[in-house]
């Protein structure tokens, strides 16, 4: 199942490296980082050569996503209101009320048109054996898909003929997505993408996809919220009443009055205009609940409870010591596992049995033991390496995908998404904020 | 989007202004440069136009710190950063586009810090600011936030030039390109004239000998020219 890349495209993409991210340079494609306290703004590494998916690997992981976005999505809107799901005892009420993702100030609140993850990101793998996984669901605010969208405008710059020889699905497509997600959640206003500001990691993505989406990219001390609905204040002393809120800043930091008292860059009562549908919030607040690392292990029994039908993509095999029976084989088996520290996100928390010591693996299995819920375990997936280029040599590293989903009138999958590979030959681990590197993704499109 | 924050203008003006300092510094550093080649010192007649001591070496060293120096206030280098400083943050106001040529403009200034020609290193820089403006003409198409734009590159042209004693006619015409720009601002706004501190500029600004006596005034009336006093001049 795995693509193979034409020999003549894969020399066009090394050889256009430098020229691509030059250009990259040019369009200010960076992330920023905070290494010992100090806040860097560096350009993400990007490997000129492709990771490329065909037509018919894509359709079934298309098919897969949206399934699984539409579980999710049933999901969320079950949590918050009767929590069917619990009550016929599918998932056990200990993984929902202890997820911190979980956010009782969203009890009761429909979304408009019921949609609470409008933007999806979830992270696959591909293993040698060509199956793709899931290794988890991000529901709340996944970022990354502005790299590979760049990107591949700037690679049809640099290395064209790659593109004439091949037939790739355009991917250029996603701001017109995002638009038409964000008009299907608006409530009546203007669009708006929430920003922590210039220091955030993904700053370029917010002001790029505003930038694209026609959208005002807004601070929290721009807007305020008066008889329940959201507005933007003008320089001119006026107001302009905002329809929909693409908030890139986490939950409990949104409104004060609702949630962390002491978020400085948050919107006090911007939970009321959401209550009262006057605003659509994307992704809705309290869907942390669905993408907790311990609710993944459920994803698959979702599927079939709410559609009734089998999950089409699977999930890397999971084990949750919560189950005594999954405690006694993780504990058996710990230094062939993957640990995953349910709290933690961004590639922390992760922890590979087989780098620890004796004692180490020991000293773990006690804080299993102690707090059985906190960790997911999974079997390391072989996954499969990607060639990248390393200094003029091209070299096999670990890589991953993120797809993105876009939960509009439509569930649609983008036809691309992002590749992100680990820079070190031993790690798994692809996150830019650990040193990785992205790639674009080519869905060709026959 | 049609909305502008208060934080936005602000930026929107530096972005103005500074991008305006960078280009008109340049271009009297270039000038400068061309009249050091068969003469020394002239730079502390320069340097008198702002009150700045003299603390340079020699021509070399002048020329030096005033283009590539990001930590003195008074260079290219330092003005390019905060030009940058404020695009960066009105990418979706300004286009990705122009902010690009924003980043070459700073990449130009880096190569030509070791460049055998200094003055030829740096034409590509001043290509690169009027492709800004073409990107500002030709991208942003809310008048509102042009005229923000090109309010702060107006004040701060007029204001360079009446520091370093223009010839009459080159302020008289910047002084009625602010003019138009100060016009489109309705009354609310922070960018606001002042109706006292604008007559006087054109009474000094009238005509050649009052502009060549009282140009000191005029750089105060500048300096109170918006009637709110909102606008950090």
């Amino acid at each position: 199942m795995s693509a193979e890349i034409n020999n003549n495209q894969f020399t066009q993409a090394v050889g256009s490296a430098d020229e691509i991210n030059e250009l990259l340079r040019r369009y200010g494609v960076k992330f920023g980082i905070y290494k010992n306290g100090t806040f860097k703004e560096q350009f993400f590494p990007f490997d000129p050569i492709p990771r490329v998916i065909t037509a018919q690997d894509f359709i079934s992981i298309e098919k897969g996503l949206v399934q699984r976005v539409n579980a999710l999505n049933e999901f969320l809107f079950d949590i918050y209101h009767e929590k069917k799901i619990v009550k016929d005892g599918i998932i056990p009420e200990d993984f929902i009320y202890i997820s911190s993702g979980y956010l009782a100030q969203c009890e009761g609140i429909t979304p408009k048109n019921k949609i609470y993850s409008h933007i999806s990101g979830i992270d696959l793998v591909q293993a040698k054996n060509g199956e793709w996984y899931i290794l988890e669901d991000n529901l709340r605010i996944p970022s990354g898909a502005s790299y590979p969208l760049i990107a591949r405008e700037l690679t049809r710059i640099a290395c064209s003929d790659a593109f004439t020889e091949n037939k790739v699905v355009d991917n250029r497509n996603y701001a017109q997505l995002l638009k038409d997600t964000m008009d299907n959640a608006n409530c009546g206003g203007i669009r708006a993408i929430l920003t922590p500001g210039r220091y955030n990691a993904a700053y370029f993505e917010h002001s790029y996809l505003a930038e694209l989406t026609d959208s005002v990219l807004v601070q929290n001390d721009e807007l305020f919220v008066e008889d329940n609905i959201l507005y933007h204040k003008t320089y001119s002393g006026g107001k302009t009443r905002i329809g929909v809120l693409y908030r890139r800043i986490a939950d409990e930091y949104l409104d004060p009055l609702n949630f962390l008292p002491e978020s400085l860059i948050g919107i006090p009562n911007l939970m009321e205009a959401y209550r009262s549908v006057n605003v659509g919030i994307i992704n809705a607040p309290g869907n942390g609940v669905a993408d907790d690392k311990g609710i993944y292990y459920f994803v698959p029994k979702m599927i079939k409870y709410y559609l009734g039908e089998e999950p089409i993509l699977k999930n890397a095999p999971t084990y949750l010591p919560f189950y005594s029976e999954d405690r006694k084989y993780v504990l058996d088996n710990l230094d062939k596992l993957v640990i995953k520290d349910v709290a933690e996100a961004g590639g922390y928390g992760v922890v590979f049995g087989n780098e620890l010591s004796k004692e180490k693996l020991s000293e773990f299995k006690e804080t299993i033991i102690a707090e059985p819920r906190r960790f997911i375990a999974q079997e390391v997936i072989d996954f499969l390496d990607l060639p990248i280029l390393d200094n003029g040599e091209t070299v096999m590293r670990k890589a991953d995908l993120r797809a993105f989903v876009l939960s509009g009138k439509e569930t649609k999958v983008w036809a691309s998404g992002l590749t992100r590979f680990s820079r070190n030959p031993n790690s798994f681990v692809v996150n830019s904020s650990q040193g990785g590197g992205f790639k674009d993704t080519w869905v060709l499109s026959r | 989007m049609g909305t502008i924050s208060l934080e936005h203008s602000d930026r929107l003006y530096w972005l103005g202004r500074y991008t305006e300092r960078v280009f008109t510094t340049l271009k009297s550093l270039q000038s400068l440069y061309d009249q050091m080649i068969d003469k020394s010192h002239k730079y502390e007649e320069y340097l008198a136009y702002f009150g700045l001591d003299n603390v340079y070496e020699n021509n070399n060293d002048f020329i030096k710190k005033f283009l590539y120096d990001a930590n003195n206030p008074n260079s290219i280098a330092f003005s390019l950063e905060r030009t940058y400083d404020n695009g960066i943050v009105l990418r979706e106001e300004i286009s990705t586009e122009a902010l690009s040529f924003l980043q070459l403009a700073k990449d130009t200034l880096i190569k030509s810090k070791n460049s055998k020609n200094t003055r030829l290193s740096l034409l590509p820089l001043e290509d690169l600011l009027f492709g800004f403006w073409g990107c500002i003409a030709d991208n942003v198409y809310d008048d509102e936030i042009k005229n923000i734009i090109y309010c702060g590159k107006s004040v701060e042209r007029l204001d360079l030039y009446l520091r370093m004693k223009y010839p009459f006619n080159e302020v008289e015409k910047a002084f009625t390109i602010l003019c138009k720009n100060l016009r489109n601002f309705s009354k609310n706004t922070p960018y606001r004239y002042n109706t006292k501190y604008l007559s006087d500029l054109v009474e000094i600004i009238g005509t050649k000998d009052d502009y060549e006596n009282n140009s000191q005034k005029a750089i105060f009336s500048l300096e109170h020219i918006f009637e709110e006093m909102k606008v950090n001049i």
